[in-house]
């Protein structure tokens, strides 16, 4: 049992913007509205804040693992957590360990993170992992765009099989929902090819295109009533003059919930490297007029980082571009992935496009619920470097400064320097927490409302937005205090979400003989058993409305 | 072999080239065998990436391999051509002249190959579950194997926390061995440390590491009559079914019990006396 009193409570979820007021948690880590003894909080002059949600996060599964393999340089020069009694020893850093990724996630007030790419085959895996990352809880979503044996369905037309075996793969897979990324593209992949037109046939399929899949997986994702829609990562990633893309698979969906993925990445115009410049206004303008459509940023901060994305053709791009280390997976016929790690440099003119335009999102989108505080970890920053997004995010000065450092030539392309707003602390309490926690579905995340999870954190008021920000004074996790004045105090583990989406039982009889002439395991050893997730917790499907 | 939608009569719609220095038994299974001279593989694989990009190579330097121009440029149009190339490639290479030249050279072939068409290569792993442990320890770790935890984190640097170099110089006065046999693989000197200190082993058999040590825990065979997981070349996990019931423990309850007991025992290092995090490692 937890009170924590006098502090400036934000609480968007319910509408609470700078108020004093005293919360209660109860033996079961929920708020309730009072509680009998148990330890008492005085956070009089400090600021109460839900704890964050991570919306989109590469923290475990086949992926980050080989990008920790591919990196051993960076492990070398990063922080390193001691083992104690009650604490695992890890390494953070580009591609922190496990244990390493729940303490820098809590030791900044975050306590609940979404694991975005998890192919199916690599999902038991991926559980593995989640269950070694202590304190958060998680989400995980499966890659589903590039599935050959769905693709035939869509191909076929037989939307309600295609929606059957999604259901099926989903819940084999015990994930919370269904990104989809560069629809078709990473099929195409296989052969050495890429699908960058939403309205062209995908190689090896004759009416098939990206468009069809865009749209058939939300709909499906309606369908199905999944908590969180369709995550998005757009095809034609990281590409000049891609904004057309995107403008065009935003049309695809429309008349449907759907989330895009860092959608920075995914917002440049120009027609090479050249002219490639920010194109954030006409993204922005767009999710202004369409308010059931979320993003995340996918922010840039300058520094080391290594790319992973299960976008393959993308990654060999980026080798060729880069001449850097370059990792390939190729996961059977469902998804495959590319690692290469990157520098991102002020100096380099497509780097600060890159860098404006996702600090551009965050402030031109006008409604905080719609866009999220993201880097696509580790794609574009690393995670324990949110406070510095944040910090740019509410002072416009510091971004002001920042700008100096860019070179001469960013003139025309970026649009930053016209940018006044600022954050207020409500709108971060929005971005970081409320907001990806409802685009998730989680409902009793990223809200102090009575019932919801006691999952809090407490900051000492600070004129220095990132020491705040990266320094809490207190974070709960369901009730727990696990860090108190910067150490780690407990680290208990956390719990991961999972949906069981409505499914016919005859679908197995259909899956096998397709599942046995293509698979290299057996169609029994597939699913996960439900015995391997580490303190499961279902989340109920919900009622979309048409 | 698997059949699929690009490859409908699976087997026979692929080709398999064997490289090697002996015909061994797998030449029966290629298609094509290639006999390189011992040693010579990096020179091979640096000729090979040279002529995809059609560069100039002597025949002086193509006859060391042991192989001809009309051999190797063959083989070059079979890559080219392919739709899908995989090498798989293994210790041959790994632990012979060059050792990790010869695997980097390797792997810069497959990624220079996809100018062409899709390439990839694909280490092939030894024996048992040697690829789940690798997975395991990089993401608990960051490394795949040779790691001290000497300072509290983890460190590695192979040839100086491999256990062969740490056992040879003695380093360690304590083994804990599970589901390896180095008594029967290890140099003398290594073997001759684990005689000396105590070498605790878990294995469902005597090896000869049991022989050498003073405990063995017999444990129950995974896969046989314990559940885990194995994970395959490709590090794709298998859940393990047993068939069988075991009187012995498995290997997890075994380690699960030692770390009990470590657990009610003050902890090596005294509580505060050491930061919770290096921001810079030294």
């Amino acid at each position: 049992m937890l009170r924590i009193t006098g502090g400036k409570v934000y609480d968007p979820a319910n509408g609470i913007d700078g108020v004093v007021k005293d919360l209660c948690i109860d033996d079961q880590g929920l708020f309730v509205p009072a509680v009998e003894g148990g330890r008492t909080i005085d956070a009089t002059g400090m600021i109460v804040f839900p704890g964050g949600v991570d919306v989109h996060t590469h923290v475990a599964g086949g992926a980050i693992n080989f990008a920790r393999a591919m990196t051993p340089e960076d492990h070398r020069r990063t922080q390193a957590f001691i083992r104690t009694k009650s604490r695992r020893s890890g390494l953070g850093g580009m591609a922190p360990t496990t244990f390493a990724t729940g303490y820098l996630y809590a030791g900044m007030g975050w306590t609940t993170v979404n694991e975005a790419a998890v192919p199916v085959l690599s999902a038991r895996h991926t559980h593995e992992e989640l269950a070694d990352i202590p304190i958060v809880d998680k989400a995980s979503l499966t890659l589903m765009a590039n599935n050959e044996i769905l693709l035939d369905q869509l191909e076929k037309g037989e939307f309600e099989r295609a929606k059957q075996v999604l259901a099926w793969y989903l819940w084999s897979a015990k994930s919370y929902g269904i990104k989809a990324v560069n629809p078709g593209g990473v099929a195409a992949w296989k052969y050495g090819h890429d699908a960058k037109q939403l309205t062209s046939p995908i190689d090896g399929y004759s009416k098939l295109t990206p468009g069809v899949i865009v749209t058939h997986l939300a709909r499906i994702c309606d369908e199905l009533g999944l908590p969180h829609p369709v995550h998005l990562h757009c095809n034609n990633l990281g590409a000049p003059g891609n904004i057309s893309t995107t403008i065009d698979t935003l049309k695809h969906l429309e008349g449907h919930r759907a989330h895009i993925a860092h959608s920075q990445y995914h917002a440049y115009g120009g027609d090479g490297w050249d002219t490639m410049c920010s194109e954030t206004a006409q993204l922005a303008e767009y999710f202004n007029a369409h308010p059931s459509i979320t993003t995340d940023a996918g922010a840039v901060l300058f520094g080391d980082t290594v790319t992973i994305t299960a976008d393959g053709p993308w990654q060999h791009l980026l080798y060729k571009l880069t001449g850097r280390k370059w990792g390939n997976l190729d996961v059977e016929n469902e998804t495959g992935c590319g690692i290469v790690p990157y520098t991102y440099r002020p100096s380099n003119l497509v780097n600060a496009v890159q860098w404006a335009a996702g600090l551009e999102l965050l402030l031109l989108i006008k409604n905080p619920w719609q866009v999220f505080l993201s880097t696509d970890h580790p794609n574009g920053g690393c995670f324990w470097r949110y406070p510095e997004i944040i910090e740019l995010l509410m002072r416009a000065d510091v971004r002001k400064e920042s700008l100096l450092k860019l070179p001469d030539g960013i003139k025309g392309k970026i649009t930053l320097p016209e940018i006044d707003r600022e954050y207020s602390l409500y709108e971060v309490a929005i971005s970081m927490s409320a907001g990806p926690a409802r685009a998730l579905g989680l409902f009793q995340k990223g809200n102090l409302g009575l019932g919801c999870d006691g999952d809090v954190v407490i900051y000492e008021e600070d004129e220095n937005v990132r020491k705040m920000f990266g320094h809490p004074r207190y974070v709960i996790k369901g009730g727990e205090i696990v860090l108190e004045d910067g150490e780690i105090r407990e680290a208990p583990s956390g719990r991961e979400f999972i949906v069981k989406p409505p499914c016919d039982p005859g679908i197995d009889d259909f899956m096998r003989p397709l599942f046995e002439d293509c698979y290299t395991m057996s169609f029994e050893n597939y699913p996960v058993e439900m015995e391997r997730i580490h303190n499961p917790r279902m989340q109920d499907c919900i009622e979309v409305p048409r | 072999m698997q059949k699929s939608k690009f490859l409908p009569r699976g087997r026979k719609d692929r080709t398999m080239v064997l490289v090697d220095i002996r015909e061994t038994k797998s030449a029966k299974a290629a298609d094509i065998f290639l006999q390189v001279r011992p040693g010579k593989d990096f020179e091979l694989i640096t000729i090979l990436r040279a002529l995809i990009k059609d560069r100039q190579v002597s025949d002086q330097a193509i006859a060391e391999t042991g192989l001809t121009r009309e051999v190797i440029d063959d083989l070059i149009r079979r890559m080219k051509g392919a739709k899908f190339g995989c090498v798989f490639f293994g210790m041959g290479l790994s632990m012979t002249r060059g050792k990790h030249m010869n695997s980097a050279a390797l792997l810069t072939l497959a990624a220079e190959m996809n100018a062409f068409t899709k390439f990839v290569a694909m280490p092939m792993r030894g024996h048992g579950n040697v690829t789940g442990a690798d997975v395991i320890m990089r993401w608990q770790t960051g490394y795949p194997f040779g790691i001290s935890f000497s300072r509290g984190y983890p460190r590695y640097n192979p040839g100086e926390f491999s256990t062969v170099d740490v056992l040879v110089r003695g380093d360690c006065d304590a083994a804990f061995i599970i589901g390896a046999d180095p008594g029967a693989t290890m140099p003398q000197p290594a073997i001759d440390h684990l005689k000396r200190i105590p070498t605790i082993v878990l294995d469902p058999h005597v090896t000869h590491t049991s022989k050498l040590s003073r405990v063995h825990i017999t444990t129950a065979p995974q896969g046989i009559a314990a559940p885990g997981t194995a994970y395959r070349m490709d590090e794709l996990p298998m859940p393990l079914k047993p068939a069988l019931k075991s009187p012995y423990p498995s290997d997890e309850e075994v380690v699960r019990r030692i770390n009990e007991a470590i657990a009610k025992k003050p902890f090596w290092l005294p509580d505060g006396s050491q930061p919770q995090m290096l921001n810079a490692q030294v």
